[in-house]
């Protein structure tokens, strides 16, 4: 077995189980932990697939940018949220209503990638050589500046809305 | 050396992927209903990495369209937190089952 696979194990395996923490575990502020993890791993998983700036953008964007964000809001929530989310593990995954349907609906899309996955044969093709910060900045600039611009124009628009819905709110109570 | 195949991380991420939807449908804090969406935008992320990797001759838009997804999913955390704040000032509460203000 080659590191890389080895590698690839284990991440997967802290990954999964990270995931499954954050869909389980009863207090927010550890779900976000658990998150971050999961963020974590993926970056190396961006690693293993060489891409080196999509693994560095993914721990500045989500584990610098929006883990902060999610821990700033469990924080100015409130406070009621940060008690354990409904009631034990066991009986909340024999409730019919939050606990089959949800694991349920997770169960059976993942069914049905599988199949798809196994039933679908993978072409072969040449491997390219994974571009660098450079091939990819020459890439966005040049064939996909239509959707860079568009993607700046969204980064503007959600900067402007969300400084509105988090202010309006404060002077209305006002 | 063999390192690890398409289908490895393509498993990995669909499995990523409905762990993500079982703690958006599961969760009642909105908070957390965020949390698992954008534990799927990352999901969907590895997908697109692993198929420029694997199978495409050319890495480069499959990335490129990475950071895109990155960044939509940085405008949307942001919204979406903003409204879990004015909803946590007005309201009270993040539980997605008591916000019924447009249901009628």
């Amino acid at each position: 077995m080659s590191w890389q696979l080895l590698a690839f194990y284990v991440l997967a395996a802290v990954m999964l189980y990270s995931a499954f923490r954050v869909a389980t575990v009863p207090n927010v502020a550890h779900a976000a932990v658990y998150l971050a993890v999961t963020f974590v791993g993926m970056a190396g998983l961006f690693l293993l697939l060489q891409a080196e700036f999509l693994a560095a953008v993914q721990v500045l964007v989500y584990v610098g940018a929006v883990m902060t964000l999610l821990i700033f809001a469990i924080a100015l929530s409130d406070p009621r949220s940060l008690k354990p989310d409904s009631g034990p593990w066991a009986r909340q995954l024999l409730s019919l209503r939050w606990g089959f349907l949800p694991l349920g609906i997770s169960l059976l899309l993942f069914a049905l990638l599988l199949y798809a996955y196994g039933s679908s044969p993978l072409p072969e093709v040449t491997r390219g050589t994974p571009p660098g910060v450079k091939e990819l900045g020459r890439v966005i600039l040049t064939t996909y500046l239509l959707p860079f611009e568009v993607a700046s124009v969204l980064l503007l628009a959600a900067l402007i809305g969300a400084l509105a819905i988090a202010r309006s709110s404060r002077e209305g109570a006002e | 050396m063999t390192g690890p195949s398409a289908s490895h991380f393509f498993v990995l991420a669909a499995a990523l992927f409905c762990l993500g939807l079982y703690a958006a449908l599961r969760r009642r804090n909105a908070v957390l209903i965020l949390m698992g969406i954008e534990m799927m935008l990352n999901a969907a992320n590895l997908n697109l990495v692993a198929f420029a990797r694997y199978l495409h001759p050319d890495p480069a838009p499959g990335q490129s369209f990475a950071v895109f997804v990155m960044a939509v999913a940085a405008a949307e955390v942001a919204v979406g937190l903003a409204i879990v704040l004015a909803l946590a000032r007005r309201r009270k509460t993040v539980d997605v089952n008591e916000i019924n203000l447009m249901g009628g």
